[in-house]
């Protein structure tokens, strides 16, 4: 690591001698990622508590939050968690539906930002995310997600859960700057990101996170069982067959 | 390893049944017009009586199926923005849909003056025109679908083939229910062939229908968790096994096939009800069983 960035700061010099004054655009554009590292994670809920107090999240509504699950049995039974939020796509598949750009990936930062004035509503993003981190504000009547509390990193503050976590489980920084934290620990942990197959680019980035977490639920051979595991998480699955979507 | 969910949020569905009802829409819409041009483009004679009220009912359709579409948003005020060329997604098939969902009625409108007042060679022109419009704006309905990777019953290459092709079934049925209406009030009969023809359209559709149906159900079972999850759950729904496959596909084509039953309008009537109500139920499954398997 520190090798690299002596190689750097000597380009960096040679450039110097060559153009007085150094140009602006040479510097990378930043690349916000987060790491969760689940081995810290004690399930607290700390950060969706400071999600919804920052975000102003309406009640009934989560911008992010935890996912808990249990395994096996006891006397060989774990309490396992993950942290859920928007993963911030490099290819975001909520982009690409999105009839009239309300909610588009910005180059500075590689954030997913929404603008809530644009937006119309046709549901088409809460639909086509692959990670079910949009929803539809009931204030706004928009949908809406987590953007790494854009306005926060905006005037140069870390997200509102990141500052939150107790057990500094959650590392926020650049991902173009090698020195950053979350650089150094990408580079020398072994790291997951959630449905890698689907060539979103996520950046969020997970250490140690179970893989019947990561996006669907396990399920056993028994076909019926798996549908009635599956209907068991659908929001309404006493709503008739005529209600859905209500 | 037997792992229980403790808690997790998942997010409500979007979308009402307008949805559905809207594909539905244009859907009809579609089928009628293509039907329309059987005879003003391609001049097939047997199908002139059934030009003009096919596009009638064709224009009729598109009014319901934006307002559908408008209903549904939850920023219903704001359905212009697509419409704003600054705003356009070339990625999205929804920013193409809604100039698409703009131009085809007023081609529509132009298309059915001209065959009011009997001028084949410019409605000829204009059905040129407005066919390819057609396809596209149901088409367009299909790769609405088929581009969202992130759920496997949507994530498919069959689907615009087979919205569009369910859309030509459904636009046929309605067609034959308003031809035999025509034929009992008016003075100058159809030609018995021409419900002939109708016929074996329908059964050849409704067998491509059936056709993309099995190579669905193949590709799926042997999918990701998802997909497999997806034709479970779908095989387990009573509305979409006994309503969208048994009465909107198997009992018309038996009644259509079936030599008692073929020569008769009655019969006839009662299947391409039966039709319409089945494309509806395709509608109402492809959007919300995609639906059901969650994604978090």
């Amino acid at each position: 690591m520190s090798n690299s960035s002596e190689q750097k700061n000597v380009n960096q010099t040679r450039r110097d001698e060559r153009s007085p004054e150094p140009v602006a655009k040479e510097t990378p554009p930043k690349r916000w990622g987060m790491l969760v590292d689940q081995r810290r994670c004690i399930g607290c809920h700390s950060c969706t508590i400071a999600c919804k107090s920052e975000n102003n999240v309406p009640p009934g509504f989560w911008r992010s939050w935890i996912k808990g699950i249990q395994k096996g049995s006891f006397p060989d039974a774990g309490n396992l968690y993950l942290r859920r939020l928007c993963n911030q796509c490099d290819v975001p598949p909520c982009c690409q539906v999105c009839p009239v750009q309300a909610t588009v990936r910005r180059e500075e930062d590689g954030i997913v930002v929404m603008y809530y004035g644009k937006c119309i509503g046709c549901g088409m993003c809460v639909a086509a995310c692959p990670y079910d981190a949009r929803f539809f504000n009931p204030f706004r009547q928009t949908a809406d997600k987590c953007d790494f509390c854009v306005a926060r990193i905006d005037v140069g503050l870390r997200p509102a859960c990141v500052e939150a976590c107790v057990s500094g489980a959650l590392v926020f920084g650049d991902l173009n700057d090698p020195s950053s934290e979350i650089s150094q620990r990408l580079a020398s942990i072994g790291t997951s990101v959630i449905k890698p197959e689907l060539g979103t680019k996520p950046k969020v980035f997970y250490i140690e996170a179970d893989h019947s977490l990561m996006g669907r639920i396990q399920y056993s051979d028994d076909f019926k069982e798996a549908v009635m595991e599956y209907h068991k998480h659908i929001p309404s699955p006493d709503a008739s067959y005529w209600k859905k979507g209500r | 390893m037997e792992a229980a969910v403790l808690y997790n949020v998942p997010h409500a569905i979007p979308w009402q049944v307008y949805i559905p009802l809207y594909f539905y829409f244009t859907g009809l819409s579609a089928g009628s017009f293509i039907l329309s041009t059987l005879s003003t483009v391609f001049r097939i004679k047997l199908f002139k009586p059934m030009a003009l009220p096919a596009a009638i009912i064709s224009f009729l359709l598109l009014l319901l199926a934006p307002a559908c579409l408008i209903f549904d948003l939850h920023q219903p005020t704001r359905f212009w923005h697509t419409l704003v060329p600054e705003y356009f997604n070339r990625t999205s098939a929804l920013s193409y849909g809604s100039w698409l969902l703009t131009l085809y009625p007023i081609a529509n409108l132009v298309y059915i003056y001209f065959i009011f007042v009997k001028n084949d060679q410019v409605t000829r022109i204009l059905g040129m025109i407005t066919v390819p419009l057609a396809i596209f704006v149901h088409a367009y309905t299909g790769f609405a679908f088929a581009l969202v990777r992130a759920r496997a019953w949507w994530h498919s290459a069959l689907m615009p083939g087979y919205f569009l092709t369910s859309a030509l079934l459904s636009g046929i049925a309605l067609l034959v229910v308003v031809a035999m209406v025509m034929d009992r009030y008016r003075d100058d009969k159809l030609d018995p062939q021409l419900f002939r023809s109708l016929r074996l359209m329908m059964i050849g559709i409704l067998l491509t229908d059936l056709f993309w149906n099995g190579s669905f159900w193949l590709t799926l079972l042997v999918s990701t968790a998802d997909g497999y999850a997806s034709i479970m759950l779908a095989l387990h729904e009573t509305l979409y096994v006994w309503g969208e496959l048994v009465c909107g596909m198997l009992v018309p084509l038996a009644i259509l096939i079936l030599p008692w039953t073929k020569e008769n309008r009655a019969w006839l009537c009662l299947a391409s009800v039966l039709i319409i109500g089945g494309v509806f139920l395709m509608r109402y499954s492809v959007v919300f069983i995609g639906f059901d398997i969650p994604l978090s």
